[in-house]
């Protein structure tokens, strides 16, 4: 009873550090950016605004249209841009990079190809957005597609590569099709590194997708951010920074969190 | 009576009254790599399982044992030679041969009663078929309390037996075990010894079983193959006594019997020149 008590408290200990260690290190840095505005003014509010006019700027967005939108209206446009990139980025290159790994020709085919690209920054690709689809939803998650794509290829290359022989001899003896031998054994014990690659083209992308809101659009977080620029009000800046920090965490939190609850045999494994 | 031969197919060699072997490596070489040039793992080694016969290939290690396992499963061609079962060419692999790897196989996104019942899906068994069937395996291995869990929440004694249930399961013709035993500790290992030996004797099971273990080969085997440091090839193949009594009982009493001790030191010798002559 006691021991397990204990058991349990020295989970909370460990999972409270952790929390602690991270409140105490925002708690630093709100506390200097306070002194540095607000209490001993060592920087100008047109430089650094103070926490107080972020949070005024912040209920403001929050209920009067911005440029035609509130902040959930912005976050939602981008949210969706960067949700058609992701997805057209999962779905196409989670097959390549299985395929790359599978069949070795299909490879030294692609390869070449692939290595250049990937070179290639996706900011590079959005004079090309811009001319192929306008300024529409497509463009930006163009652009979010391009830098996500890489990251799940190699990932799911990699992740196939690393199979055990042992398991693709154990499904031949029992009687499974190559397809079915890359579908019940493959790809779940590829699935760690597939998700790997998800989390960091989920991250790219969100990056990327700031960017091209930057230069194209009338909507989204990164636009907002080039207007407060326009309007000289660093506080919006500020807003639409903070979000897009918060938003990145969240969604990264909730991948990761998933992955318990998509592969639930890595739950005991580790 | 030598024309009756008439059910044979043709090219057997063997026209005689006698069946032809359930399993047979005829002449096996292997090489990874170039010849001359690789690993040469194994070199002309045949053995024949005859039906319902429990062979048992012991040699010191590396000596391609696993090599030999590989290539009678269908999963390696070999360089030189033919697997044929029932006479005819075996061709790939499949559930006529079933296998327990030596380092278990199981797939760690299956739980226990997937992997059990993963053959039996990928050969279109009736799903009610599939569960009386695992039920049974389930039982026969003691591991009705363990259906959800997944490979890596079990004991290796455990994952053990569900590899060996995975093999049963699909009623092959043709059991091949490599070293199915040797991960386990000693308690464990007696008792799916003795299970195996009592499965063989009641279902009469065709099998090829490996070990490095000498007194596993004596209890277990109707024939040893013993076989020579790499590349391997087969120095003696030693007849034993099938229907005694020590056979059948525990390991341990096994282990005290006179007979027993005689085809210990018997084997154990001729292990031990190719150990030390390494
Ligand atoms: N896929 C492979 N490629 C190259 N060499 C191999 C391969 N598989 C086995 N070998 C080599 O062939 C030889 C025989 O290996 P094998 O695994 O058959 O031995 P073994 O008798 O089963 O050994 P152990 O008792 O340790 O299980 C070894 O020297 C090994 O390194
Ligand atoms: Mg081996």
């Amino acid at each position: 009873m006691i021991e397990r008590r204990l058991e349990r408290m020295g989970v909370m200990t460990d999972r409270g550090k952790a929390a602690a260690y991270g409140i105490f290190s925002l708690s630093v840095l709100l506390a200097l950016w306070i002194c540095a505005t607000s209490l001993f003014q060592w920087i100008e509010p047109r430089v650094l605004p103070s926490p107080a006019q972020v949070i005024r700027q912040f209920a403001w967005i929050i209920t009067e249209p911005f440029s035609g939108l509130r902040l959930p209206g912005h976050i939602l446009f981008s949210l969706e841009r960067w949700g058609w990139g992701v997805l057209t980025a999962g779905l196409v290159g989670i097959p390549v990079g299985v395929f790359f790994a599978w069949n070795p020709w299909f490879k030294t085919f692609l390869n070449p190809v692939f290595e250049l690209i990937h070179f290639i920054p996706p900011f590079a690709y959005i004079p090309l957005a811009v001319l192929w689809f306008g300024a529409s939803t497509a463009t930006q998650a163009m652009v979010v597609f391009v830098a996500a794509f890489p990251a799940i290829v190699i990932n799911s290359q990699l992740g196939v590569a690393q199979v055990q022989k042992i398991y693709i001899d154990a499904a031949r003896v029992f009687g499974a099709s190559p397809f079915r031998t890359l579908c019940r054994v493959v790809l779940p014990a590829a699935a760690p590194s597939i998700y790997t690659g998800l989390r960091i083209a989920i991250s790219n992308g969100w990056m990327a997708l700031v960017g091209a809101e930057l230069v194209v659009g009338k909507v989204g977080l990164g636009f907002m951010i080039a207007q407060g620029q326009e309007n000289a009000s660093v506080a919006t800046i500020f807003v639409g920074v903070i979000t897009i920090g918060c938003l990145g965490v969240l969604i990264d939190t909730l991948v990761q969190r998933s992955e318990r609850y998509v592969l639930p045999w890595r739950r005991v494994a580790s | 009576m030598e024309q009756s031969a008439g059910k044979m197919a043709p090219g057997t060699t063997n026209p005689a009254q006698e069946a032809p072997a359930k399993l047979e490596l005829r002449n096996i070489s292997k090489w990874f790599g170039p010849v001359g040039e690789g690993v040469h793992a194994v070199d002309d080694c045949s053995i024949e399982v005859k039906n319902g016969e429990f062979i048992v290939v012991v040699g010191p290690s590396g000596c391609g044992k696993s090599t030999l396992m590989t290539v009678g499963a269908g999963l390696e061609a070999p360089t030189h030679g033919e697997v044929l079962v029932d006479g005819r060419p075996a061709g790939p692999p499949g559930p006529t041969r079933s296998v327990v790897f030596q380092k278990f196989a199981l797939f760690p996104s299956e739980t226990v009663e997937q992997n059990i019942k993963f053959g039996l899906q990928m050969t279109g068994v009736s799903a009610a078929e599939q569960e009386t069937r695992l039920a049974e395996q389930l039982k026969i291995m003691g591991l009705e309390l363990f259906r959800k869990s997944y490979p890596s929440e079990l004991s290796g004694g455990m994952q053990q037996r569900v590899a060996i249930a995975r093999a049963l399961v699909m009623q092959p013709e043709i059991l091949l075990m490599d070293e199915p035993f040797g991960a386990l500790d000693a308690q464990t290992r007696t008792i799916l010894q003795e299970e195996v030996q009592r499965l063989h004797r009641e279902k009469h099971y065709t099998v090829l079983f490996i070990t490095h273990s000498v007194e596993e080969a004596v209890y277990l085997g109707d024939r040893v193959v013993v076989m020579t440091k790499r590349p391997g090839r087969i120095k003696k193949v030693i007849d034993l006594p099938r229907d005694v009594v020590w056979k059948t009982g525990d390991i341990e009493l096994a282990a005290e019997h006179p007979e027993f001790i005689e085809f210990r030191r018997e084997i154990w010798g001729l292990v031990r020149e190719e150990i030390v002559s390494i």
